[in-house]
């Protein structure tokens, strides 16, 4: 590690700060998915806590795994590798330090605002105007501080990640705001058929124009790294860049396939869903090559071990996400666990665990020293990996269980007992991701403060 | 091809910028809004109800969106654009935990959805949706409006249906048992009413008519069969009290014909959609022969012997 030698404790604070953001809100957002889970098995079990009964754990489950740990956790690694990839310092640590400390205020506020019921009712878009206008102001500062470090680079060439990086953060935040139709404060949303339109447009781009490129990001600056390799090739980084952003964007719409939205909105849909293999499989293929030959490197770096599982469940989700496009596919899978299962898949499976990657890849690197526990980070990848695994495979069965009965007109309420035991099982995959999640915390928390390795 | 900070800026927000012309701005602009014919304007009682709706978070396991494919409940009308020309936001919904409630409004009278907003698991025992006690009565009622209008118009002239049938029910009831069991008796299509239960009484069926008992009946007629499960204080008239048919003339004819169509205005609901003929039957012996102590099983007239009968 010759060149973490040289680090000074100023230098990465804003880094520093999005790991240990990120770890902390993964638990706390993997907790909020457990009590939703237990609600699943045991509706009375905690009734009458109005606070956190299913309709109101879920929304704050979902944003917090997307805006709490999957997102700090990719920024914390871009705010790492952007600079060095320039060959600068970021431009303001001061206003990175201000900006995860304003997202460590939004929230705590997100959560206490969905707890009490102030949510817009469209999911992926619930927050109340005001914290609406937190996450733009933190998107707004993100994207200054990246912009302003790229001016000020030494470094010619701009590498793959900040390509990535830059697009995620800048689309990221103007597509929040027209998908909360920030511009009428009181509902946050249009009347009828065009809402769901526009909803479901930005909805997709939460994984398709945040998580997907920068998930990426990371594993392009990651993987070469760690294998010590070079890009297999920039041809193919170029296409699989470009052909993201135009075909991701299309796609919104196979949320409403079954829904009586105008014909040709899902006929693109459908048809750039199933393109989506162009700009998936040209980036796998690029990484994947990259590290032919050099699997043992990967193992050998925990952080690099994350990131490149992330790329294997990239795959899935986006071979999954294809079919799940053909209306004949969607007939059985949507409306059911199916599609929680692919949800699982990929926001944990790739952009989670590549957001992990991200972290434990840098933490060394940021503090000069050594992980605290190199053990606990490999239980933790164990341990995530087996719950992930187990979501994948028991909702996946549930899915198909309750698609097909219902196709049969059997009615929702007789096929509840069928899936039952799939619903505790997946609690109890739920446990093992909690203990990875809250090991994290742990491992990431001692690593940054109360590390008394060796400085390397 | 070089990629600089413009390049990279300029290409991405020239590409958003079409797509959200076409994807979204287009459509937005070619927008139908002519209402469909079913579709009439919320009252203000059902708007606030369905703030509560939006506050606790129902459209997470409730669509409201009804597919060429659907079977259950709703399903007798296929979604269309002009039924959402009053929604903001639109509720569509992407899980279906529970049942879709497009057509919601008048599948039930205002005391099966209260006693269910108490507590699930008083009228349907397997449920798994959270209980909603603690919002208040208050809010339990306003919410209950907004749900009696799911499916306008459609749901008006069926929520009349209800209010018709629950004043009849009524007065049957409170003239006693002796008149209530003949009327809702006499409500029931002759033919059913001379036709007794065609499969005979066996262990098995008894098993798997108490099987059924549980899932579906259990927490209005309660464990024995007197009426009185744990959602009896918020039903009225109250679910009937089985012990008292034995010696009146109910056949199997019209205790099938009673749980597949339901007993509009009372809370008793319809079973055709949940429960295929054969259960339909077996768990009407299972309340004949235990809680009425009474049952025409395999009597005349039967016609042909079955051919699986041993
Ligand atoms: C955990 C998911 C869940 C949540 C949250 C939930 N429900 Fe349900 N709901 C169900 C399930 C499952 C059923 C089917 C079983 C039953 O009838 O209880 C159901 C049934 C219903 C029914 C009866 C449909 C019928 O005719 O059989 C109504 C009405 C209803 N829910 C309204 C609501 C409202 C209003 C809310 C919000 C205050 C809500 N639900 C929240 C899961 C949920
Ligand atoms: C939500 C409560 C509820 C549930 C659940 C329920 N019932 Fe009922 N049931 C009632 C009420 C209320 C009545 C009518 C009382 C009256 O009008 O006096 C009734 C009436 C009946 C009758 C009419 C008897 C007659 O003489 O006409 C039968 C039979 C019956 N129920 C059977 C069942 C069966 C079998 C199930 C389960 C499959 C069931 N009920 C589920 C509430 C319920
Ligand atoms: C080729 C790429 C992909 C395609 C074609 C695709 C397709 C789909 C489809 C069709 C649905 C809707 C299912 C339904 O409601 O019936 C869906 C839902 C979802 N997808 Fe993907 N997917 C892709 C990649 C991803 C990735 C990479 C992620 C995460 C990073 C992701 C996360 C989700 C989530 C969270 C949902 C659930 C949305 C909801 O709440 O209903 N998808 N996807
Ligand atoms: C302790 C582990 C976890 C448990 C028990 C859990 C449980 C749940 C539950 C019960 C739901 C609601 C599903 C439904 O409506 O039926 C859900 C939704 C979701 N969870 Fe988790 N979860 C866990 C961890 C995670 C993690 C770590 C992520 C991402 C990094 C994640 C991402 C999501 C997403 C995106 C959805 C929305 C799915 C959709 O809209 O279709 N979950 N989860």
């Amino acid at each position: 590690m010759a060149l973490s030698a040289s680090v000074n404790p100023e230098r990465y604070r804003t880094a520093r700060a999005f790991c240990l953001t990120s770890a902390v809100w993964f638990g706390a957002a993997a907790s909020f998915g457990m009590i939703g889970a237990g609600y699943l098995i045991a509706p009375d079990f905690m009734a009458n806590i109005g606070f956190i009964h299913f309709g109101k754990t879920r929304p704050v489950h979902v944003n917090l795994v997307l805006f709490g740990f999957v997102t700090p956790g990719l920024l914390a690694a871009a705010f790492y590798y952007v600079p060095r990839l320039l060959r600068t310092d970021l431009y303001s640590e001061k206003l990175g330090v201000f900006t995860a400390v304003l997202w460590n205020i939004t929230l705590p506020a997100a959560v206490i605002s969905l707890g009490m019921g102030y949510t817009q009712g469209r999911e992926y878009a619930e927050l109340p105007w005001l914290v609406d206008i937190l996450i733009a102001i933190l998107f707004a500062l993100v994207v200054f501080n990246i912009i302003m470090t790229i001016r000020q680079r030494r470094e010619k060439i701009l590498y793959v990640s900040v390509w990535y990086v830059s697009a995620a953060v800048v689309l990221t935040g103007l597509t929040y705001s027209l998908g909360n139709v920030i511009w009428q404060p009181s509902t946050g949303a249009l009347l009828g058929i065009p809402d769901a339109i526009l909803l479901w447009f930005y909805g997709h781009n939460v994984f398709g124009l945040l998580l997907t490129p920068m998930g990426l990001a990371v594993a392009y600056y990651v993987i070469p790294r760690a294998t010590r390799s070079p890009l297999y090739s920039h041809t193919l980084s170029l296409i699989g860049f470009w052909s993201l952003i135009v075909v991701y964007t299309h796609i919104g719409t196979h949320h409403l396939l079954q829904v009586p939205v105008p014909t040709y909105l899902k006929t693109i849909a459908i048809v750039d869903s199933v393109a989506m293999v162009i700009p998936v499989m040209v980036v796998l293929i690029n990484l994947w090559y990259t590290v032919k030959g050099k699997l043992g490197e990967i193992h050998a770096d925990i952080g690099a071990k994350f990131v490149f599982t992330g790329t294997i469940y990239y795959f899935f989700v986006n071979i999954q996400g294809s079919m799940m496009s053909l209306p004949i596919v969607q007939r059985v899978t949507h409306f059911n666990n199916w599609v929680v299962g692919h949800a699982h898949i990929g926001v944990l499976g790739f952009a989670g665990m590549t957001a992990l990657g991200g972290i434990y890849y840098i933490l060394p690197k940021i503090t000069g020293k050594p992980l605290y526990s190199k053990f606990l980070a490999d239980l933790q990848y164990w341990l995530i990996l087996i719950g992930i695994t187990g979501f994948a495979i028991v909702l996946t069965i549930v899915g198909l269980i309750q698609g097909q009965a219902w196709i049969n007109g059997e009615t929702i309420y007789r096929v509840l007992p069928e899936i039952h035991p799939y619903y505790v099982s997946r609690a109890m995959l739920g446990v093992i991701i909690l203990a990875g999640a809250y090991i994290g915390i742990y491992n990431v928390i001692r690593s940054l403060y109360f590390n008394s390795g060796e400085t390397s | 091809m070089r990629m600089t900070p413009v390049t990279i800026l300029v290409g991405v927000l020239a590409i958003l910028a079409a797509v959200v012309f076409v994807m979204v701005f287009w459509p937005y602009t070619h927008r139908d809004m002519t209402p469909s014919e079913i579709y009439r304007t919320r009252s203000p009682g059902e708007e606030s109800g369905r703030v509560i709706y939006i506050q606790n978070g129902c459209v997470y396991c409730h669509s409201q969106s009804i597919r060429t494919i659907d079977w259950g409940p709703g399903a007798e009308r296929i979604a269309q654009a002009g039924d959402y020309v009053g929604d903001k936001p639109i509720l569509l919904g992407s899980q279906r935990t529970g049942v879709d409630l497009s057509q919601e409004g008048g599948e039930h009278p205002d005391d099966w959805h209260i006693a269910h907003f108490i507590k699930p698991r008083y009228t349907r025992p397997n449920s798994i949706m959270p209980p909603f006690r603690w919002l208040g009565m208050q809010k339990i009622k306003t919410l209950t409006q907004y749900i009696q209008s799911l499916g306008y118009k459609q749901a008006d002239h069926r929520m009349q249906r209800q209010r018709y049938w629950k004043q009849e029910s009524i007065k049957a009831y409170e003239a006693g048992p002796e008149y209530n069991v003949k009327w809702l008796a006499e409500q029931v299509p002759a033919g059913w009413r001379n036709i007794p239960n065609p499969y005979p009484t066996t262990p098995a069926g008894m098993q798997r008519g108490r099987k059924n008992y549980q899932d579906f009946c259990i927490g209005c007629h309660g464990p024995i069969g007197d009426g009185m499960g744990p959602a009896q204080p918020w039903i009225y008239p109250p679910p009937l009290n089985f012990t008292i048919l034995k010696g009146r003339q109910i056949s199997g004819g019209i205790i099938y014909y009673q749980i597949m169509n339901g007993i509009t205005g009372t809370a008793m609901p319809y079973f055709k959609r949940e429960l295929e003929s054969q259960k339909i039957w077996e768990v009407g012996d299972y309340v004949a022969v235990f809680f009425i102590n009474q049952s025409d099983a395999n009597a005349d007239p039967r016609g042909i012997d079955a051919a699986w009968e041993p």
